[in-house]
């Protein structure tokens, strides 16, 4: 069983350094990951979009990933492939504070938003909101736990940005915290 | 990286990281390159991770001085590689045709932007009679086991050989090992230049006109070129790769390389398991052609379908091979993407699947038509 | 060394031999022309590998040109290299064989026309690799083309009235580029016309070899050379033809040195 996920948003939103934390946590899990290439799209602003894929066993999945099991829509200026990819009754997690979803598309997938502006915000970690959504998608998923997640993130700050680990990794707490909250809403609801 | 990486071995690895690791695990000690898309992260890796290995890697001042340097670098014996992307290598072609016709070993990276060079990997483009030993792999792991094929094969024929990658194989990360291959043990290199034979009337030379020295006259350009040429024809037969399944019986044969093998095979699962008659073919080595193989995989086939991302380059050497030249059909084509760096949206499975399909019924209904076998051309 | 003549006897006939000054590295007669300064310029670099006793560590890189066929006749090991890129070659071979003494020899069709970025790269990166320039200002091989030191108002055959840098452009002073570059540790400017021009020339490769076995950088020598033949000059000519033409446009001498007091 693989597990993809397709990661969209603009550049500047941390949405490659995303793509990177969730396959790097899942092969420190032991785990077979990809991280599909992503070519173009100015340094910040353009266009950015990642696919991750998961599994247990060598994985058989193209590096142009044609259908998803997931995906994470960080901003509405660019959604990249998420409407012609994603399967029915896939996972779909929005950042919320950008992006609106109405409640008919919405229906056909398993649906999940979150202020990941604000929440990071409130964690004083303005720009780690990827990570947030990174930390919910984790746990609703159960792609990755969530220390998987701190580590790698951890091994890929460059030494010149140390000083944003302990805020990184409380957004992905965070995330984690807010995703197991929804997690219980849908399973009540 | 973490210790926890180590319970199942696997790191996570760009393509590029990949292959540039795999070099060094096979010998490479010497690398020469000047950045292009997708080559540029190849060449990054290599600066990284050579000196730590007790190699060298130049930031060459442009291809012809790369692929120059890596020919000096063989000639004195080290494994040695150079690289780029087509563009990049159309620079070198004068080089990488000396190093076939004085028998350095060399190994090229063509880290393609797609692949509109396979004309250039499988023809060459300098002079003489030689050949360029080319494997495609599909993926990543792949590519770690021809890059070390490709020293021990450079090194067992003296021959320039190339590795033809795209971006895809450059730039995606993926958790690879990479694992030493087995190969057979090599002669040790007594052509190589040190200097120790200087003085005793049987000093060393690489030339490709092998003229020897007037103590020891060597056999000239014309038995030298006839003994090259003989040398490609008897590697020719015996370094031909291939792969292919459903091809017993099947209707259709879809004849893909590299990367593009790799989405072409996934549609052909699908629609094998949708119960069509279909088999893929995949030539690993493009030169040589695995001509004996398609020509068996073929034999039965009522239509062989060529996708390659170009328009037509290929389908020269299966149209040549396959049993039946008529049933030959492309259904690639140029496609690149807005960035000049890469695929365009040919290479996508739903496309494929339709260009496929299509083919089948185009086919069918044309034979239909016309009252025709399937000799006519498409 | 020849064998010892008895003298308890009388001679059986008349002498036959003449006196031998081919150093032993050379092997074998060479076929250019008469009157031709490179076989002087071979001979100067093989008897200097084998005064500073490092032969069977030499390993040479030829370029194309009359120069080439050198390689049949030197017992060195030599790798034959595309025209022009010869400081390319002699830079992966030293890299990977840093203890070898590297050096190449190339003409001025071959270093300044079709190599000019390969030297000066070699240069810039302070290889540690030996260059012999054999400059006579023509394409010899190819019989007598201009070349991009080919002096103004010297006629060749595709400057059929001399040289003129309005249609043809000006000189390369190829030694005077590269001693201005940093990371060059020795260049000097040789000619093989006069016993003292060749006397000075060889001291100049010795340093030039002692440079590179000191690991002080890149090291060039210039060596005019006659080419009577594409001058179109007679062979006894060619060294007061060369005095009066290339040596007034190349100043012969030493560029740049590093060696300072150790020599």
């Amino acid at each position: 069983m693989e597990q993809e996920v397709l990661i969209a948003g603009i550049g500047g939103q941390g949405i490659q350094l995303v793509g990177k934390t969730l396959a790097l946590a899942a092969t420190l899990a032991g785990r077979h990951a990809m991280l599909a290439a992503d070519y173009g799209g100015e340094m910040r602003g353009g266009p950015s979009q990642a696919t991750v894929v998961v599994g247990d066993a060598p994985l058989r999945a193209l590096p142009i990933v044609p259908a998803v099991g997931a995906a994470l829509v960080m901003h509405d200026r660019f959604v990249g492939a998420v409407p012609e990819r994603l399967r029915k009754g896939g996972l779909l997690l929005v950042n919320s504070s950008v992006v609106d979803v109405d409640a008919e598309r919405a229906a056909r997938y398993a649906y999940f938003e979150l202020p990941a502006i604000e929440l990071a915000r409130e964690l004083g970690a303005p720009a780690a909101a990827g990570l947030v959504m990174l930390g919910a998608f984790a746990r609703l998923s159960g792609v990755v736990e969530l220390e998987r997640l701190v580590e790698a993130m951890r091994s890929l700050l460059p030494p010149y940005r140390e000083q944003h680990a302990a805020g990184n990794a409380t957004a992905l707490e965070a995330g984690w915290a807010a995703g197991a909250d929804r997690s219980a809403t849908a399973a009540a609801g | 990286m973490s210790s926890s990486a180590a319970t199942s071995g696997l790191e996570l690895l760009e393509g590029s990281t990949a292959i540039a690791r795999a070099a060094i695990t096979a010998g490479c000690r010497f690398f020469a390159g000047y950045p292009m898309s997708p080559f540029t992260g190849l060449l990054e890796s290599m600066a990284r991770l050579l000196p730590g290995s007790g190699g060298v890697c130049i930031n060459a001042q442009s291809e012809i001085e790369g692929v120059n340097m890596a020919l000096g670098a063989s000639a004195a014996g080290a494994r040695a590689a150079t690289g780029s992307c087509g563009q990049g290598i159309a620079l070198m072609q004068e080089a990488i045709a000396e190093t076939a016709l004085n028998e350095t070993p060399l190994v090229i990276f063509n880290m393609a932007r797609n692949q509109q060079d396979y004309f250039q990997c499988t023809r060459g483009g300098g002079w003489g009679d030689y050949r360029t030993l080319t494997l495609a792999p599909k993926d990543i792991p792949e590519a770690v086991e021809h890059t070390q094929l490709l020293f021990h094969l450079a090194d067992r024929h003296r021959i320039p050989t190339i590795l033809y990658g795209d971006p895809l194989i450059a730039q995606t990360r993926i958790g690879v090992r990479i694992d030493p291959l087995e190969l057979p043990p090599l002669p040790a290199k007594d052509w190589a230049l040190d200097g120790s034979r200087g003085g005793t009337g049987h000093s060393r030379q690489i030339w490709t006109w092998a003229m020897g020295k007037a103590t020891d006259p060597g056999p000239g350009p014309d038995r030298h070129w006839q003994a090259i040429a003989e040398k490609f024809e008897r590697i020719g037969a015996v370094e031909q790769r291939s792969e292919g399944f459903g091809l017993d019986g099947a209707e259709t044969v879809v004849v893909a390389f590299g990367s593009a093998a790799k989405f072409t095979a996934h549609v052909i699962e699908e629609l094998r398991d949708a119960g069509h008659s279909i088999g893929h073919f995949r030539p690993i080595t493009l030169w040589p052609f695995p001509g004996e193989a398609l020509a068996r995989a073929t034999e039965h086939a009522r239509r062989v379908l060529v996708f390659e991302l170009n328009a037509g380059q290929m389908l020269d050497d299966v149209r040549q091979h396959a049993a039946d030249r008529s049933a030959v059909l492309p259904i690639g084509g140029v496609s690149i993407h807005e960035s000049g760096l890469s695929y365009g949206p040919l290479l996508d499975v739903p496309v494929i699947r339709e260009r496929i399909l299509a083919a089948m019924r185009g086919r069918r209904r044309l034979a239909a038509r016309a009252g025709l076998s399937a000799g006519s051309r498409g | 060394m020849s064998e010892v003549i008895a003298t308890d006897r009388p001679p059986e006939g008349a002498a036959d031999r003449v006196a031998e000054f081919r150093p032993s590295l050379i092997v074998g007669e060479h076929s250019l022309c008469p009157g031709c300064g490179e076989p002087v310029a071979l001979r100067i670099l093989l008897e200097t590998l084998q005064e500073l006793g490092i032969v069977e560590r030499a390993i040479g890189v030829v370029g194309h040109g009359c120069y080439g066929s050198f390689v049949r006749i030197m017992d060195v090991d030599v790798l034959q290299c595309l025209h022009g890129r010869a400081p390319a070659c002699a830079t992966g071979i030293k890299r990977v064989q840093p203890a070898a003494a590297v050096f190449t020899l190339q003409g001025d069709g071959d270093m300044v026309s079709e190599g000019l970025a390969e030297v000066l790269h070699a240069a810039a990166r302070g290889e540690n690799i030996t260059c012999i320039l054999l400059n006579n200002g023509v394409f010899g091989d190819t019989g007598g083309q201009q070349t991009a030191t080919t002096v103004l108002g010297q006629r060749t055959k595709t400057s059929l009235d001399g040289r003129d840098p309005v249609s043809h452009g000006h000189p390369i002073r190829i030694a005077d580029i590269v001693a201005g570059i940093d990371g060059v540790g020795y260049v000097a400017r040789g000619t093989v016309g006069t016993a003292r021009g060749v006397a000075r020339t060889k001291r100049m490769v010795r340093s030039a070899l002692e440079t590179q076995l000191a690991g002080k950088g890149f090291s060039l020598v210039e060596i005019l050379t006659m080419c009577p033949t594409g001058w179109f000059v007679g062979a006894p000519q060619g060294p007061d033809y060369m005095e009066q033409s290339m040596a007034r446009a190349y100043a012969p001498g030493e560029l740049r040195v590093s060696l300072g007091d150790e020599r």
